[in-house]
């Protein structure tokens, strides 16, 4: 049977017509306004792994308790920041609440992406918690070099910490005493490398993972990525120095491989009992560590603040995780109710049973707390002695990916250590260069 | 009423009115103009609009202020740009070669010796099995082999006493290289495989079986029959696989991250890290431009030089 020409122009027209009809239904959306009702889910964007454990553990429990539901969107680590600043880029309510490394404060705190929690929702420093846990989380940083775009600016809390997590250090305990020194901790290492077990754990990683490493190193042997007017001094003296320490001497007693080594196998060399010690981070030590179902060591390791270098002191380096309220979030009270829930002392020991990594002093030394998680009292030192943290300029993941890169060739032997601090140097003051630091 | 298409012309059926027929003509042209709207609103969104943007971007500093050709001097300017063209082309020369070679030998193979049609039909499903497997999984997996620590290959080579310490895989530059490449080689020589051996299908059976009898040895039956049906599916595998290592990203990010130091930082973790961690979108967005373009002309080259068809 033949179709006459107009019927069938009449039909596919129709068809177009009906398909555009349901395209643009399907497009309009629910344009309810949430913001002055209380919502029925908030959303949170979160770091996959060991950081959301817990959040993740306890958020069924603020929906029995509040009646909202808690939507945990994760990503790996990377992924998260690329997501969160294209996100923020678009100003996209997609999230009411968002999980951020420290160091993203500085990127996130310039773009002006983040809602004030001080002054808009009445956020209040709390005592039991350390001041630089609030400082971290606060934009511009009340103190040390600030990126000239934020001079002069209002400083305001940004976000709060929830998983406390400070560098420090692991070696093995059963076998030896506490290093007090990185001299006591190459000493070690060359007393214990030998067999199947590695004197020193070098996670050698390129990029965020050896600069992670490397840090601590660095400050304690007095050396900087930055002076106070963000000129790099990765190449004076004692950075050098510092930088020789890790790829020659440590790396000298450091398991094979080192240079494509991260957290993960860092843990779990210690775990299976091929490695005597390291710089480590809480996480690791929950997860892994001190894991029994995992571990063959859980008991045998011991926990201090990181060990003193040429300079005097040890410097732990601060890895908060924070949750920040996006300016386009729709439930801004709301994301700000959890936060003040999450944080607060009942449920922050709740939160500790269930893996959580405080910041609060009064359960850090807690002394029966001490006894399920034998980090807390390193913990507790460390932050009390004032961890560094990572510049805050809002170039940090272009200079740190420098940094890692020239460390991690340094240690592959592609190059000298010289010629890793100097290549950084160089690159560092270009990149800065070009983001408007020197006027 | 009859059908004026399939009768176009026959002197029985009187000739439509020209003013009626012509009105019909011009609104099936203007329901086809309208139809086809959305398709190239569709290549406008997805291709164009995008192209443009990234023009205007890598023209623009940061602040949106036009910067003329700056951001293709910094990015031409940069070092580890060349670094990560030296990787690339590394890992191409690699790659590619292994791929064409092994699969044209398996596809061989299995034409010529494998009779059985179930046996074909199991190459095949393992065949396609690396292709659907995600580029992630597969990073994640090549690390379980190739790991410091836990490698299921350095550990199997102490336990047989082959090595008595470990082979730094992923932490050695030359070695990183050739174990990234490896996994490529894993999951594409498949897909080389696949179209390789139903280009063999397609030579006539007789023609190869008078060569035969006259006397042509396998190479010699490569060389002068089979060679000739492949050649327009070698161009279309080398068009895949080019572009393919220009896009390689997942497995190289999980087992090296581009390391050691810049050894396998190929161009696809370059521009990821230009955009991503510099932030710098004007120097991404140029490089982005002058890799398509820059691309552009060698495929069109390639289509130029090379004789897709026969004779």
């Amino acid at each position: 049977m033949s179709v006459p020409g107009s019927s069938f122009s009449r039909r596919l027209a129709a068809i177009a017509i009906t398909v555009g009809a349901l395209v643009l239904a399907g497009c309009g959306g629910d344009s309810t306004d949430t913001s002055t009702s209380k919502p029925s889910k908030i959303t949170i964007a979160a770091v996959q792994g060991n950081e959301d454990a817990a959040l993740k553990a306890i958020a069924p429990l603020y929906q029995q308790q509040k009646g909202i539901q808690i939507e945990i969107v994760e990503f790996p680590y990377d992924q998260l920041f690329e997501k969160l600043v294209t996100t923020f880029q678009a100003n996209a309510a997609s999230y009411d609440l968002v999980m951020m490394d420290d160091p993203w404060m500085p990127k996130f705190g310039t773009g002006g992406w983040l809602t004030p929690l001080d002054s808009t929702f009445g956020f209040q420093r709390d005592p039991d918690i350390p001041s630089i846990v609030y400082d971290v989380g606060t934009w511009p940083p009340p103190h040390g070099a600030v990126p000239p775009a934020a001079k002069g600016q209002e400083a305001h809390l940004l976000g709060i910490t929830i998983v406390g997590n400070v560098e420090m250090f692991m070696y093995r305990k059963d076998l030896s005493d506490a290093p007090g020194s990185w001299d006591d901790v190459l000493a070690n290492a060359k007393k214990f490398n030998k067999g199947n077990m590695a004197g020193y754990v070098v996670r050698g990683k390129a990029t965020n993972p050896v600069v992670a490493d490397f840090l601590p190193i660095l400050w304690s042997f007095g050396g900087d990525v930055f002076d106070d007017n963000w000129n790099p001094v990765i190449d004076s003296a004692e950075s050098l120095r510092a930088v020789e320490f890790l790829v020659k001497d440590l790396k000298s007693v450091a398991e094979q491989g080192a240079e494509n080594v991260d957290a993960a196998d860092r843990s779990r060399l210690m775990a299976i009992g091929q490695a005597y010690q390291s710089t480590v981070w809480p996480g690791e030590i929950t997860e892994i560590v001190e894991n029994e179902s995992v571990s063959k060591v859980g008991g045998k390791v011991g926990y201090t603040p990181i060990p003193s270098g040429p300079s005097g002191k040890g410097f732990g380096m601060m890895g908060n995780w924070l949750l920040g309220i996006p300016k386009a979030s729709k439930n801004g009270q709301a994301a700000a109710d959890f936060i003040k829930w999450l944080t607060s002392p009942e449920v922050q020991r709740q939160y500790v049973a269930k893996g959580g990594i405080p910041s609060r002093l009064s359960l850090l030394n807690d002394p029966a707390l001490n006894e399920q998680n034998p980090y807390f009292a390193a913990l507790a030192k460390s932050l009390e002695a004032g961890p560094n943290w990572r510049p805050r300029t809002d170039q940090w993941n272009a200079v740190e990916t420098i940094l890692g890169t020239n460390l991690n060739a340094a240690l592959a032997g592609q190059v000298t250590a010289q010629e890793a601090v100097q290549k950084s140097a160089a690159q560092i003051k270009d990149t800065m260069s070009q983001a408007g630091y020197y006027g | 009423m009859a059908d004026p298409i399939a009768h176009p012309v026959g002197p029985a059926r009187p000739a439509p009115a020209p003013a009626r027929a012509g009105r019909r003509e011009a609104s099936e042209r203007r329901l086809s103009l309208l139809l086809l709207w959305p398709v190239l609103g569709v290549i406008f969104a997805v291709a164009a609009y995008p192209f443009a943007l990234a023009v205007r971007q890598s023209l623009s500093a940061q602040t949106g202020e036009f910067v003329g050709l700056d951001n293709y001097a910094r990015a031409l300017q940069n070092p580890l740009l060349y670094d990560a063209l030296e990787a690339t082309g590394v890992y191409a020369l690699l790659v590619l070669p292994t791929e064409i070679g092994l699969g044209l030998g398996l596809a061989l193979l299995v034409h010529r010796m494998i009779r059985s049609t179930a046996v074909k039909a199991v190459i095949f499903v393992l065949a396609v099995v690396p292709l659907v497997v995600p580029p992630v999984a597969v990073g994640v997996i090549a690390r379980l082999f190739y790991a410091p620590g836990y490698g299921v290959i350095n550990q199997v080579l102490m336990r047989v006493g082959v090595i008595d310490h470990e082979i730094g895989f992923l932490s050695n530059p030359v070695l990183a290289m050739l174990s990234v490449a490896s996994v490529d080689v894993w999951q594409w020589t498949a897909f080389v495989y696949l179209v390789l051996f139903a280009g063999l299908q397609t030579v006539p059976r007789e023609t190869t079986e008078a060569a035969r009898v006259d006397g042509a040895g396998g190479w010699a039956l490569f060389r002068h029959i089979e060679f000739h049906y492949l050649r327009p599916l070698f161009v279309l595998i080398l068009f895949f696989r080019m572009a393919d290592v220009l896009r390689v990203f997942d497995h190289v990010f999980i087992l090296t991250g581009g390391g050691p130091g810049s050894s396998t930082l190929l161009l696809s973790l370059y521009l990821y890290r230009i955009e991503f961690k510099f932030f710098d979108d004007g120097q991404a967005a140029a490089l982005a431009v002058t890799v398509l373009v820059v691309v552009s002309v060698l495929y069109s080259l390639v289509i130029r030089v090379l004789p897709v068809e026969k004779g």
